[in-house]
């Protein structure tokens, strides 16, 4: 009820505000008049009635204040007053304004555009159901270096019959591409193969018609679903496309229907088929396993359940012993790879914001000091103290309001700059695979943390300027003021503070931009192994699944993969081109085992020595520019015909052979009847898994030899690679027109992918940086040019008793670096600790690397006496006659 | 203010809804009115008064329309309304004990203790 009624008081009182305000005037005049009247009467003069009767009435405006408040039309009386004063005041001294309401909107700016991206990659829910309860299940053989390859549908069928007690249900999907012909042009598209209970897994509502029903699981159903884009794209949004056919790899499907919008992002491919029971048994490669665990089951539990299945598993089948799962919860493994990059924004964006409103108070501070008088003689007149506070409070938070537009309106534009910097696809890491990021954008929240750290700002450096001339006693500010001399000790000392938390913030996130320049920089120089310029990348997947395929024997697809080489190499502006199993840097997949040395004596059980395998086609060190160091590279005669051979890079040779000759020598892969192979030659070590990776030994084998279904052609080109891809795919098309190419890459985009977390954290933390090196040099000039104008006649007096200029200058920079100094200091401590945590994105450089140290102290100590010495030479300029003078 | 007393707080309110149980005033005839009743021995600035009427109005103790002076100006009248009257009641009796209290305490000999 009072609530009601108080709103009821002040919904009325804006109404009725000028009315009620000229009313409570006439009523108080009315007073006033009828005493100088009655006083009149008494006998007294006119004019000393009219003295007399003001001086028992009291202060007028303090009377009408308290009205005011008695009305209850206070409050947005007085915030309206507030923000008008505090707009005159801001107008009045524009250069003030610009000043503050820039750094504040670099600030917010910047922590806006930064929250939006970490908004959009980390705390977006996925778009399906129970998303946080899905875990990816990787194997693991820790022996073998194996960290985390896919399952294979056996592994998945097991887990299933195990009835596993942590999970609801297991979800099992492979990726893949197809041809889909018959309406118009052929057209590759990808897609997903998935088990049958994907619509339930997910919580999928279709757009359109339905998923798949668990019992389509049966036999082979040719059923198929489109994405949304997809069905955009090819069928122009048809909504009764349901239950028509379309042929995908030469076969007849049926669509049923259509994936919702939403999904898009987590499934970024163009159609769905389902995996019959047959298949799944026999499926192999390129698998993902997601499990939805039950509720309340906590991931450890379920990891450890999944220990103890793993470790049965390997007593039945041998090609499982030693194995393990590891279990990551999908919204993590997603931006795995981007979230240490984005952290360490996220807190300089948080330092950056902390130095803008640290100069900004300062600005603040020094106004609060040149008008302590006016404040001294407002307080003197009676204004409440509570009043000016909110006053001042007005005025900050109108100031942060202002810095908080422009930041949003910058933000919008930096957000889109972001956009376009980071890579729509990042890496899993240790995982052959990649995921989409979402689009990010501003929206309603971005906007309202905006707001928020804009109240919050202001407020924040409203406060304390506020407090410090609130606190000041009115007869001394009077007083003082009148002589002209020092203001309070106070305000220098948070002046002196403000530059030295200025100074150690500003310090950290130099330090932490000097590391990432000097790792990043040694990233780019970092040679992996190989020429990545003019390489463009093409896989190639022969289709063996339908039942006619042509591609049922190795040798045929080896052949096959011959003819498409030569189509290749035969297109002008080909300089060489060759296959590869898999293009390095991409992790497309992997492909490591065991092997022995038939020379060298056995090791001890469960000691295995492994390696890399690589299938390539002759051709291809010479075409990625891999160096051939001894020995003989792989020829045509590599062949079926004639003794297996192999290459090793110099890592493994150095491993095994030190001080030997591997020629000559023989590997064998273990447990199986194929022969030894000969080690013909020795080549170059190849960063395979990224620039910040040193070479994994590696065991190349002639693809003539070991035949596989799924290749890479690697092709050197003259001009740039993007203006010859079409020639290249016809070339492929006029060997086999139903063979889909896929993963249309040049090295320059891989390279670009794979370094995306460093060079988005190098961009922006040294843009970041830079900046809060210059606002920190822009708060240290305007403490000291403050704290100089305020000194004038100190400085006067001292020039009058014989101090040198020299002197002058060196006593205000003295004191202008000895804290900026301890800043450093604090600084340098606070990098230690923090400089941690940006470890893993760096290369080839400590994150506590001495010589960066140094150097960033040095340079911080130059720019904050450079910041002092500005100030100081005005002062070193003041004459002793003026100084005395001014006032 | 030498030799007059000053105004306790709190008994404003009281002194205010005393004047207007009287018959209705205008602002400057409660002043007159308490200056009146009280022997002219409670001075407050006048001003202090506004915010005080102004509040015992927005409390519903009460009553304010404006109406015409007796010297024919247009003036803002308070008039008490009963909560008004229950109020100064209650006030009046708290009072009344208090004084009655503080009375006995100051009038107390050494023989009584």
């Amino acid at each position: 009820m009072k609530l009601v009624a108080s709103l009821r008081s002040f919904a009325s009182a804006i109404w009725r505000r000028s009315r009620v305000e000229d009313e409570m005037d006439e009523e108080l005049r009315a007073h006033i008049r009828d005493r100088t009247d009655d006083l009149e009467r008494s006998g007294i003069s006119r004019a000393e009635a009219v003295r007399r009767a003001r001086i028992e009435f009291g202060g007028y405006q303090r009377y009408a204040e308290e009205c005011r408040e008695a009305l209850g039309t206070h409050f947005l009386e007085t915030v309206l007053q507030d923000a008008r004063f505090g707009l005159r005041m801001l107008r009045k001294n524009p250069g003030f304004t610009a000043l503050a309401v820039l750094t504040l909107a670099l600030g917010i700016a910047a922590s806006t555009s930064i929250f939006t991206f970490v908004k959009a990659t980390l705390l977006e829910p996925l778009p399906v159901r129970a998303g946080s309860r899905l875990v990816v299940i990787w194997v693991s053989n820790l022996k073998a270096g194996w960290n985390r390859i896919g399952p294979t549908g056996q592994d998945y069928l097991d887990w299933r019959e195990k009835q596993l007690k942590s999970f609801e249900d297991l979800f099992l999907f492979e990726h893949g591409t197809g041809t889909v012909t018959g309406q118009g042009e052929p057209e590759q598209v990808a897609g997903l193969r998935v088990t049958t209970n994907f619509g339930d897994f997910f919580g999928i509502k279709p757009a359109l018609g339905r998923t798949f029903r668990l019992e389509e699981a049966s036999a082979r159903h040719n059923l198929i679903i489109l994405s949304y884009q997809y069905w955009q794209r090819r069928f122009g949004s048809d909504p009764s496309v349901a239950g028509r056919g379309m042929t995908l790899n030469g076969e007849p499907y049926t669509i049923i229907g259509v994936l919702p919008s939403e999904l898009s992002t987590l499934f970024p491919g163009d159609v769905v088929v389902s995996f019959d029971n047959d298949w799944l048994k026999r499926a192999d490669s390129d698998l993902g396993v997601f499990g939805r665990l039950r509720p309340g089951v906590s991931l450890r539990q379920a990891a450890a359940e999944m220990g103890v299945v793993m470790r049965g598993m390997g007593l039945v089948r041998p090609n499982r012993k030693d194995f393990g799962a590891v279990l990551v919860p999908v919204e993590s493994a997603r931006v795995e790879y981007i979230r240490p990059a984005l952290l360490v924004l996220l807190g300089a964006v948080g330092f950056v914001l902390l130095i803008a409103c640290a100069n900004v108070a300062n600005l603040m501070m020094s106004r609060a000091i040149g008008r302590q008088r006016e404040v001294a003689v407002r307080l003197a007149l009676g204004a409440g103290r509570g009043r000016l506070l909110r006053q001042f409070l007005a005025e900050s938070t109108l100031l942060a309001l202002l810095g908080g537009c422009a930041g949003v309106l910058l933000a919008l534009w930096s957000t889109r700059l972001l956009t376009w910097y980071v890579p729509s696809r990042i890496p899993v890491p240790n995982a052959a695979d990649r995921v989409l990021l979402p689009t990010v954008h501003m929206d309603g929240i971005a906007l309202a943390f905006a707001l928020c750290i804009s109240l919050l700002t202001g407020i924040a450096f409203g406060l304390a300027p506020a407090f410090q001339s609130l606190r000041s006693n009115v007869n001394e500010s009077l007083k003082q003021r009148e002589r002209g001399s020092l203001p309070g000790r106070g305000g220098r000392g948070s002046g002196a503070a403000l530059v030295l938390v200025e100074g150690a913030l500003a310090f950290v996130l130099v330090i932490g931009a000097a590391l990432m320049l000097q790792s990043f920089s040694r990233l780019l120089a970092s040679k992996p192994g190989f020429r990545t310029d003019h390489l463009l990348t093409v896989r190639i997947k022969l289709p063996d699944d339908a039942k006619d395929s042509k591609y049922r024997d190795p040798w045929q697809r080896a052949a096959a993969f011959q003819r498409f080489l030569s189509g290749v190499q035969a297109v002008p502006g080909v300089e060489s081109a060759a296959l590869a199993e898999l293009v390095p840097l991409t992790q497309d997949d992997m492909d490591m085992g065991y092997f022995v040395v038939k020379e060298q004596p056995p090791l001890p059980t469960g000691e295995h020595l492994a390696a890399d395998f690589r299938d390539i086609s002759p051709g291809y060190f010479h075409t990625m520019g891999i160096p051939l160091i001894r020995g003989r590279a792989f020829t045509d005669h590599d062949n079926r015909d004639n003794p297996r051979v192999v290459l090793i890079d110099e890592t493994l040779a150095r491993h095994l052979f030190p001080n030997q000759d591997p020629i000559g020598k023989h590997v064998q892969i273990p447990d199986s009847l194929r022969p030894a192979r000969e080690i013909v030659g020795v080549v170059g070590g190849v960063r395979d898994t990224g620039f910040d990776q040193q070479p994994r030994p590696t065991i190349y084998l002639p693809s003539l030899q070991s035949p596989d279904q799924t290749m890479s052609l690697v092709v050197r080109t003259a001009s740039l690679p993007a203006a010859i891809l079409p020639a290249i795919k016809n070339a492929i098309w006029s060997v086999d027109r139903d063979q889909p190419v896929f993963s249309v890459r040049s090295m320059d985009e891989i390279v670009w992918e794979i370094t995306s977390a460093q060079r988005i954290a190098f961009l922006a933390l040294d843009v970041f940086a830079l900046l809060a090196l210059v606002l920190a040099a822009v708060g240290i000039y305007g403490v000291t040019s403050c704290a100089v104008g305020q000194r004038t006649h100190e400085i006067g007096i001292r020039m009058a008793l014989g101090a040198r200029p020299r002197d002058v200058m060196r006593m205000i920079v003295g004191q202008g670096a000895r804290m900026a100094l301890l800043g450093v200091v604090i600084g340098l401590i606070g990098a230690l600790g923090l400089t941690r945590l940006m470890s893993s994105l760096l290369y080839g450089v400590s994150a506590t690397d001495p010589a960066t140290f140094a150097a960033v102290t040095v340079l911080l100590v130059i720019v904050a006496c450079l910041a002092c010495y500005v100030p100081a030479r005005r002062a070193m300029r003041v004459h002793p006659t003026v100084a005395l003078r001014c006032e | 203010m030498p030799d007059h007393a000053q105004i306790l707080p709190g008994t404003l309110d009281l002194l205010i809804l005393k004047a207007a149980s009287l018959g209705p005033l205008h602002g400057y005839g409660i002043l007159l009115r308490i200056g009146q009743i009280s022997g002219q021995a409670l001075l407050i600035e006048q001003g202090a008064l506004y915010p005080a009427l102004f509040r015992l109005v927005r409390q519903g103790l009460l009553k304010a329309s404006w109406g015409t002076s007796e010297n024919n100006r247009r003036a803002k009248f308070y008039e008490l309304t009963s909560a008004g009257r229950n109020r100064l009641r209650e006030e009046a009796e708290g009072w009344n004990r208090l004084v009655a209290a503080m009375a006995s305490a100051l009038g107390a000999r050494p023989e009584e203790v």
